[in-house]
């Protein structure tokens, strides 16, 4: 009598992980039109090529794509996963070379199609969660495995480079945590987690070490902004090479003014939204161009929230990831085997990496570095690339059963 | 087993994923409630500012209400360098002939100045001036023709960015600050009186503000009054320091400085100043100096000095040409003193005007020293003394006074003590006291030797015979107004005090008159329509405490005699070609008082006389109105 009812699919949304992402995409238009239509450019473009009506258009391409992936059940779709982790590989190597990836601030992280510029290490991270789950599932006896170990981590880091080398650090560094939970979940031995982190841990405090302390001929090679905004972060002074003139000195102190400014006002923004804010479209700082007009409507989207729409805003903002996170691990601890676990589990790490550094950014407990906060900054490929994550979260719980 | 592994592990990561967000959540509550106050402080800071508005200056007028200082409201040309891309060349063939700079000058200005910061990146300057003081319609040609500047180019099909580059080229690259010229439209004319300004930049409140101040004569007496008060505006801007009008908080309009008005006749101060050129080229001397005051009320309607400089460009003449010697340079005064002893006299009534001095036949011992007259004369009545100007009757007249009520009637008539013009760098004179005289002083300083005086001193001394006996303060500004010529600040004549009687002052007049009839020492300075009375003076200059054979020459006379209108006082340091008094300064007095007297319409005491000689006389005048106009 209940066969009926069991051995029917049960293709059901969880409605309240969907709530809380329709709640996210609301906001996120609202603010992206709050934080792009200021001063005279407002009214400069017709309303279709406008930031918030683009941002709504990839919203409503993220959710047919999140639809479609969920007409196909997760495992038929992760066969192909090594298929989607090559070809993103693949992708993540064509935007290195010249005359494909194109420049933009100084790093060649975009693909331009027609009408449409394409950042490939946001789908990479797709590819990378997709591959990895679909190899972490293997019986748990095996990933006791040293070689197993060792491929998981290979199958890390080789994304990781190749954004590394775009560079886009921020995208990179969200790989691995999110490859180090899965790991985790997956039930990876604990001795190989803690050499991990030790080995992580000792190499990140070596690198830092060199970034601010060491003498300019021992430091290693990276972009100079990097360089400066960790020693923003860290409030180090930019070190002058000895014996510079007095001039030098005062322009280098400027430039860390410059630099720091950013940061800064993202911290102000925040602080004088105060508890109920000063408003939609009202915040001074980000109508007036004091937060600047370049990353207010995607790296810094949530100082422009919490400004205008104050603590409230912000909790908010934090209680709706806390919803879709909370539910993505519900979803976890439901699917049906280990590979819809892990795609949930690497789904919710990505999600909370991004949501982290970057809200942790506009409160200056991160470094600033590049990572959208999902479903709200603006960017086509972010937001699509979040979507779709949903989608196969989506689809681990609509086929939670088996049947 | 495995499957509780991983339910522990999913539990340990949704605690990491509490714990994260308690983290955000404890920073937010940080921020956003308990620092809101500090940083909403700051953010009000941000886009809170205070501009300072610059008041204008003041004009100067005269008493007929022409400009004798005026500021205009110009620009200061800058430009980006940054903005301008590769097109200096044709930034610069734009602009050149409007700014009236040649076109190297300005390209070199316009390329950048590139410079290599430590990581090799390049860096240009984003501000350079490429002209000072550019009338304001010159800068609204220079925005037409920047805003209309074609580099050849299709701009349909440039990009985006290409276009914004065009349009910050156009509207931004070239730009200007405000600021004000001090400007004198007559150039020299008064220049010493009006003096000269100079802008300074300061800091004031952190803001930097070019501020003009007064450095000399009436710019720096009344630099207060002209400045006008600063007004500011608080406001709030964005990023860019534009103004959001609607949020302006304190709006408070500067007040513009007041006008001054003074009591010189820029008529009169250019005749002056004509016959004070033509008698330079006469007589070569080092300085002259020419001072018309209205003996009733003290105002100068005249005051100049050669050599003169141009305020508009007072950095381009030297020191002493900017040195007002009326005021500053004390020189012994010769026998144009000798009015005080005599009329000192008159008036203690210890001679009459027709009581006898022997004059010894030019040589008097005494004291152990020989004073001389220019020429051996006889017995003279006290009247004859001063129309020939005998130093020996002169000495005679003081010795019989006494030193007592000579040294009186000396700081009475105002030596010795400034006359209190409203005029900077006016000095005493030298007077010494009685106790410090020698032996033989009261036989010179009744004929102008053993004392200097500044030669507004002595005018203002004259001006007091002229006066019925009364001292006046000389007077240079007649009213404050603001910018709408309502009187702000009157100021009338001030009595200093009477020095000598009415009845006396009436007998020196007498003799004075004389003074300039065929036997006195001035007959050249007799005017046609007018009985004129004055003094010479031709006192011989000391040097290393002798005298030596140069000369201080003046005449300081006033018309008409009994009812004087105008006081006219010419003095020339060492002229050449004829030294006298009567020779070198009374003409000019003549000249002057002509020219005078025909534009203020005095009326002649003698209807007869020469109808050509009028005739004359109204053309010079309306050649120099006319000159003046020019100069205007």
């Amino acid at each position: 009598m209940f066969d009926a009812v069991f051995n029917k699919p049960q293709r059901r949304f969880d409605r309240v992980q969907l709530a809380a992402l329709c709640g996210l995409m609301l906001l996120g238009a609202a603010f992206v039109y709050s934080a792009t239509m200021v001063g005279g450019f407002a009214n400069a473009t017709p309303w279709y090529s406008q930031s918030w009506f683009r941002q709504i258009a990839y919203c409503g391409l993220g959710l047919a794509a999140a639809s479609a992936l969920c007409m196909a059940d997760y495992r038929s779709v992760a066969r192909w996963s090594f298929v989607v982790y090559w070809l993103m590989i693949l992708l993540l190597v064509m935007v290195l070379i010249p005359g494909i990836g194109s420049i933009r601030f100084g790093a060649r992280r975009w693909i331009e199609l027609y009408f449409f510029q394409f950042q490939p290490s946001e789908f990479a991270k797709l590819g990378f969660i997709l591959a990895q789950a679909h190899f972490l599932s293997r019986p748990q006896e095996e990933l006791r495995a040293p070689a197993i170990f060792w491929k998981a981590i290979a199958l890390m880091m080789l994304p990781f480079l190749l954004i590394m080398k775009e560079p886009d650090l921020g995208s990179a560094l969200v790989l691995l945590p999110t490859g180090f939970l899965m790991m985790y979940v997956a039930g990876t031995p604990k001795r190989y987690l803690v050499r991990l982190l030790s080995g992580v841990a000792i190499l990140g405090a070596l690198f830092l070490a060199d970034v601010l302390f060491a003498p300019p001929k021992w430091q290693i090679k990276m972009e100079d902004y990097q360089r400066r905004r960790l020693l923003v972060y860290f409030g180090a002074e930019y070190a002058p090479p000895p014996g510079a003139p007095k001039a030098e000195k005062e322009r280098l102190r400027k430039q860390q003014f410059d630099d720091s400014h950013n940061v800064r006002q993202a911290l102000i923004s925040v602080g004088s939204g105060g508890l109920t804010g000063k408003g939609w479209r009202q915040g001074t700082q980000n109508a007036l161009g004091y937060l600047p007009r370049a990353v207010a409507h995607n790296d810094f989207i949530f100082s422009v929230i919490a400004e205008e729409k104050g603590f409230v805003g912000s909790v908010l903002v934090l209680t709706l990831y806390g919803v879709v996170l909370f539910t993505g691990i519900r979803i976890a601890g439901q699917a049906r085997d280990r590979l819809g676990k892990l795609v949930a589990v690497g789904v919710v790490a990505l999600l909370f990496s991004h949501v982290f550094i970057n809200i942790g950014m506009n409160i200056r407990i991160m470094p600033v570095t590049g990572v959208p906060l999902p479903l709200l900054s603006y960017g086509g490929s972010s937001v699509l690339g979040s979507l779709i994550a949903m989608g196969l979260l989506q689809n681990v719980h609509i086929y939670r059963k088996a049947y | 087993m495995a499957r509780q592994l991983q339910i522990r592990r999913l539990i340990c990561l949704a605690l990491l994923l509490v714990l994260a967000f308690a983290g955000l959540g404890y920073r937010l509550v940080d921020l956003q409630v308990l620092r809101h106050e500090e940083l909403s402080t700051i953010a009000q800071h941000n886009t809170q500012h205070e501009f300072l508005l610059e008041p204008r200056r003041g004009d100067i007028l005269d008493a007929k209400g022409n400009l004798l200082a005026s500021s205009v409201m110009v620009k200061t040309v800058c430009a980006d360098p940054m903005l301008i891309g590769n097109h200096q060349a044709e930034v610069a063939r734009a602009a050149a002939p409007l700014l009236q700079m040649s076109e190297s000058e300005l390209l070199k200005r316009l390329v950048p100045h590139l410079r290599q910061n430590e990581k090799g990146e390049t860096v240009t300057n984003r501000y350079v001036v490429l002209k000072h003081k550019v009338p304001v319609e010159t800068w609204q040609k220079i925005q037409a023709t920047m805003g209309n500047i074609s580099f050849g180019l299709d701009e349909k099909k440039l990009t985006k960015a290409e276009r914004a580059f065009y349009h910050d080229l156009r509207q931004k690259a070239v730009f200007s600050r405000d600021d004000q010229l001090r400007a004198y439209p007559n150039q020299t004319l008064g220049a010493h009186v009006l003096g000269y300004a100079s802008a300074e930049e300061r800091e004031v409140n952190d803001m930097p503000v070019t501020e003009i101040s007064g450095k000399d004569g009436i710019e720096l007496t009344f630099n207060s009054k002209l400045a006008g008060v600063r007004g500011w505006r608080v406001t709030e801007t964005d990023r860019q320091r534009r103004e959001l009008v609607p949020l302006r908080d304190q709006d408070v309009e500067p007040r513009d400085g007041l006008n001054v008005v003074l009591t010189i006749d820029s008529v009169i101060q250019h005749m002056v100043e004509a016959a004070l050129v033509e008698a330079m080229e006469k007589h070569t001397p080092i300085s002259i100096s020419g001072i018309v005051v209205r003996p009733r009320t003290g105002e100068i309607l005249a005051m100049a000095t050669l050599p003169n400089y141009d305020p508009n460009n007072p950095g381009a003449a030297p020191v002493e040409a900017r040195r007002n010697r009326a005021i500053s340079d004390v020189a012994e005064p010769g026998s144009t003193f000798k009015i005080v002893v005599v009329s000192g006299a008159l008036n203690d009534q210890v001679v009459r005007l027709n009581d006898a001095f022997d004059c010894e036949r030019g040589v008097f011992h005494y004291a152990g020293r020989t004073l001389h007259d220019h020429e051996p004369y006889g017995v003279l009545s006290v009247e004859n003394i001063i129309t020939k100007s005998s130093n020996i009757g002169a000495a005679k007249i003081g010795i019989k006074m006494g030193e007592n009520r000579l040294y009186d009637y000396i700081r009475s008539y105002g030596f010795g003590a400034r006359t209190g013009i409203p005029l900077q760098g006016e000095v005493l004179g030298i007077v010494h006291p009685v106790e410090k005289w020698s032996k033989v002083s009261i036989a010179q300083i009744p004929m102008g030797q053993g004392i200097s005086v500044t030669r507004l001193q002595m005018v203002m001394a004259m001006c007091a015979i002229a006066n019925r006996g009364v001292l006046m303060r000389p007077m240079l500004v007649d009213r404050l107004e603001d910018q709408e010529h309502h009187v702000v600040a009157k100021y009338y004549p001030q009595r200093v005090r009477q020095v000598i009687s009415e009845p006396a002052s009436k007998l020196i007049v007498e003799a004075l008159k004389t003074v300039v009839t065929p036997e006195g020492t001035a007959a050249s300075a007799a005017l046609d329509h007018y009985m004129a009375a004055g003094k010479t003076g031709t006192a011989q200059k000391v040097e290393d405490g002798v005298y030596v054979r140069k000369y201080f020459s003046s005449f300081v006379g006033f018309f008409p005699a009994d009812n004087p209108e105008l006081c006219i006082s010419v003095m020339m340091d060492e002229p050449k070609q004829g030294y006298y008094g009567g020779q070198a300064a009374a003409p000019v007095f003549k000249e002057i008082a002509e020219q005078a007297a025909s534009y203020l319409n005095i009326r002649p005491d003698s209807d007869q006389g020469p109808t050509l000689a009028e005739k004359n006389a109204t053309s010079l005048n309306a050649r120099a109105v006319k000159a003046l106009a020019a100069r205007q």
